[in-house]
């Protein structure tokens, strides 16, 4: 399956009509392009390091307040793989930036970006092994480290270091959640 | 006066204690209390109240993996980041280097760790439950292991003493299950609970309760003349409480005994062995080594109080061989170091709650909700296993990890997150364990560690009784949150092993004939009576409820004992 194939696909999804290959599989397919990931050795290019930082701006973009690349979460993302993930999570990473490559991620318009991440959310419901799939990772990593970050976490939440009490408490119209 | 007598003299001292931690600390403060000069020997590291807390106030974007175990951690304690939390960089550093501090595994067990000042009771849990009659008399009414050599009655004084001492917030609900104690004002239940509290008592009888919880809800003078502030509700109390909002024997009992000017405290020495004075027929003294010098001193007292915790404590009187002792140390009867019990963790159920939508917290809650045991209880009788469980848990509003699973991403996804979630509720059990003599830990006929001290073997695992439990554990919890009306009731069994519930004891028993058990109703050794000890080993059976207030009661009835009798030159 070409560039081409893959955008199709995509554009089919965003006019609501499913189809079937899927950019996962199509991974499997070509298994010569599979990257050696032994553990301690997991580093990203400086491409994958943009896409990773484009998908992650994508999930938490930049609105009136911060967004994902403003904290640093693409380099958390890179810090956390490394430090706390082992080689399977870096295995099934390293999968998913091979699949966005190929279909030439950087290359998109922000629509056909977003209709790729809405196409991998989907296909990613379908992954039953117990590795941790691709988007997962991103996914929950770019919440992790934006929403812990000093300035995500005051944009968003209403930060309480010390709250010296504990009360019952009646949420008021589109209150923000606490963070402690 | 020759150097040997000198030196014999700096190092004598009414009282020993081995261990500063939940029981050490306390025996401590009562012998220190009662006019006692007490030398306290602890194998790790000195961590100072307070300024010993370095974590306590970092802000969440100062850990730097953000609560995850990285790998090296993982690979440095890796027993103790089996346990939820313990590998994040919040606490794993004031948890033991398994790697440095390695033990055998024959079965597996997930032994948790702290050896510093205040050893566990730093990064304990709190929850605070006094034991029940039954709990001392199921024993012998079922013919399980030993009848235990004290009723509650003996232990219901030294609990109120504990309790007005530590600072134990919790509700009183007059159960016989789960006896009232000295209390605090209690924490609130959240409204979904209160709610699930109601439907259990219309549809099953079953009470349900806030935790008893060993926070300061509103501090007495006992505690504020120790520097002890009420809680801030921050729920960081594994880090170390700035504010002694939560009692450790670093909060507690070592200030307490500090200020009366008799203890002394060694750190970084590990008793290695217990003296034994062959003509005496007591014990002497004990033999440390400095765990970074590797020199060998000696310290010698009238009584000896073990408080290493359980396991140590077994390994301590394995290793402390004499003429008398060839088998270790108050070993005639051959139980020490078995029936490791434990309190079987890991299982039960979650679900999500529709509703509550403007109910919220301001504050975190250092607390649980309380379901006290039912199962053998009353006129229920289960015919799959004796004993019973407790459940803990609690709801809570989802933060925005909830993302995580959910579809979607963008800024209506963000923006969404930033507003407090649906209520979620997970509950689950800590169950009973029988004593059983198979259930073990020894020591390893050749494996060293790095003192040169036997390296210690775990060999205990569930058995059919606990298997039967835990299933029940898993479907009444599904049962009951169902009954409640909350939706997509999903079970959870976590693979685990003995040791996960941190509760281990029983290898050193109590019992009143020295045939069969180690310790007599006061926690003498019975062969050796200047020694006591009040640790988890002590114990004779497990009860479901969380140990830790019973071990400190024990260990103050114990030292009013032992001061008593050395008064009366009876040791
Ligand atoms: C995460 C967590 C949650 C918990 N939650 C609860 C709860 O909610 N309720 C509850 O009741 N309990 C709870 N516990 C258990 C509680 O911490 C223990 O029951 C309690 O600390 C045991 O007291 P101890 O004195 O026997 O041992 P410890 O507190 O572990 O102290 C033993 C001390 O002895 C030292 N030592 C060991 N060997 C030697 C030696 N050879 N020489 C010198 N010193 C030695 C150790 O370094 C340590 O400081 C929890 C524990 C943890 C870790
Ligand atoms: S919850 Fe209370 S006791 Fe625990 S750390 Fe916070 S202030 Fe201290």
């Amino acid at each position: 399956m070409n560039r081409r194939e893959v955008i199709k696909n995509v554009a089919l999804m965003l006019g609501g009509a499913f189809s079937a290959p899927t950019l996962m599989a199509m991974d499997n397919w070509e298994s010569s392009t599979k990257p050696n990931t032994n553990g301690a050795a997991f580093n990203l290019t400086s491409t994958q390091q943009k896409i990773v930082a484009e998908i992650a701006e994508l999930i938490i973009p930049k609105t009136d307040t911060v967004g994902a690349k403003d904290v640093g979460v693409p380099a958390f993302i890179e810090m956390m793989l490394k430090d706390c993930y082992k080689a399977p999570e870096h295995q099934s990473f390293m999968e998913g930036l091979a699949s966005m490559e190929k279909v030439k991620f950087l290359e998109l318009n922000t629509d056909e970006r977003r209709g790729v991440l809405k196409l991998l959310e989907q296909e990613t419901k379908k992954i039953t092994s117990k590795t941790t799939p691709f988007w997962r990772l991103v996914k929950e990593l770019t919440l992790l480290g934006y929403f812990t970050s000093e300035a995500g976490l005051k944009a968003s939440f209403e930060y309480v270091q010390i709250p010296g009490k504990l009360e019952l408490i009646k949420l008021k119209p589109n209150q923000k959640a606490y963070a402690y | 006066m020759n150097l040997n007598i000198k030196s014999k003299k700096n190092n004598t001292f009414d009282a020993i204690v081995v261990g500063s931690g939940m029981s050490g600390g306390f025996a401590a403060k009562e012998l220190t209390e009662r006019g006692l000069k007490v030398l306290m020997i602890e194998r790790g590291h000195e961590i100072k109240h307070i300024e010993g807390y370095d974590t306590a106030m970092k802000q969440p974007w100062e850990i730097e993996h953000r609560g995850k175990t990285s790998n090296i951690s993982a690979e440095e304690r890796w027993a103790n980041s089996r346990f939820w939390g313990l590998g994040s960089e919040e606490v794993v550093n004031h948890l033991t280097n398994d790697k440095k501090n390695p033990y055998i595994e024959k079965r597996a067990f997930d032994w948790i760790r702290a050896y510093h000042t205040g050893g566990k009771s730093m990064h304990w849990g709190r929850q605070s439950y006094r034991w029940g009659k039954h709990d001392f008399e199921a024993n012998a009414k079922e013919g399980i292991g030993i009848d235990w050599p004290i009723r509650y009655e003996d232990l219901e004084p030294w609990y109120t003493h504990v309790e007005k001492f530590v600072g134990i917030s919790g509700q009183k609900e007059g159960l016989e299950v789960l006896p009232d104690g000295h209390f605090l004002p209690a924490m609130p239940l959240f409204a979904p609970e209160a709610h699930f509290k109601n439907k259990m008592m219309e549809r099953f009888n079953r009470p349900v309760t806030v935790g008893r919880v060993a926070n300061l809800t509103q501090p007495q003078d006992i505690h504020t003349s120790l520097g002890r502030a009420s809680c801030q509700y921050r729920n960081k109390c594994q880090r170390g409480c700035p504010y002694g909002g939560y009692y450790s024997s670093l909060s507690g009992s070592i200030p307490a005994a500090m200020r009366t000017n008799r203890l002394s405290i060694l750190h970084d020495s590990i008793v290695a062995e217990i003296i034994y004075d062959e003509q005496k027929k007591r014990a002497s003294g004990v033999k440390i080594i400095n765990q970074n010098t590797m020199q060998t001193e000696e310290y010698f007292a009238k009584i000896i109080f073990l408080n290493a915790g359980s396991i140590n404590t077994a390994a301590l009187m394995l290793n402390s061989k004499s003429n008398r002792f060839q088998n270790g140390f108050g070993n005639d009867s051959d139980q020490v170091g078995r029936n490791l019990m434990d309190h079987q963790l890991g299982s039960g159920a979650t679900a999500s709650i529709e509703g509550f939508e403007d109910d919220y917290v301001y504050g975190q809650r250092p607390n649980a909700m309380y379901i006290p045991r039912f199962r053998n209880w009353g006129n229920d009788k289960q015919t799959a296993y004796l004993r019973g469980f407790g459940y803990q848990g609690g709801a809570s509003r989802e933060g925005w990890s909830r993302g995580v699973g959910a579809d979607g991403f963008g800024a209506d996804f963000k923006q969404g997150l930033t507003k407090p979630g649906a209520w979620t509720i997970s509950i689950g059990g800590f169950g009973e364990i029988l004593p059983d003599p198979n259930n073990r830990i020894y020591l390893d006929p050749e494996k060293k560690d790095q003192w040169g001290i036997p390296m210690i073997v775990t060999d205990a695992a569930f058995v059919e009784n606990d298997w039967a439990m835990r299933k029940d554990i898993i479907a009444s919890a599904v049962e009951m949150l169902e009954t409640a009306g909350f939706k997509n009731v999903t079970p959870y069994d976590r693979p685990t092993h003995m040791g996960l519930g941190i509760h281990d004891m029983g290898t050193a028993r109590m019992g009143r004939d020295p045939k069969t058990s180690v310790l007599n109703a006061f926690n003498q050794v019975h062969n050796c009576k200047n020694v006591f000890v009040t640790d988890g080993a002590a114990m004779t059976s497990a009860s479901c409820v969380n140990p830790s207030i019973t071990y400190m009661a024990l260990t103050a009835r114990a030292a009013d004992y032992a001061v008593k009798a050395l008064k009366k030159k009876d040791l």
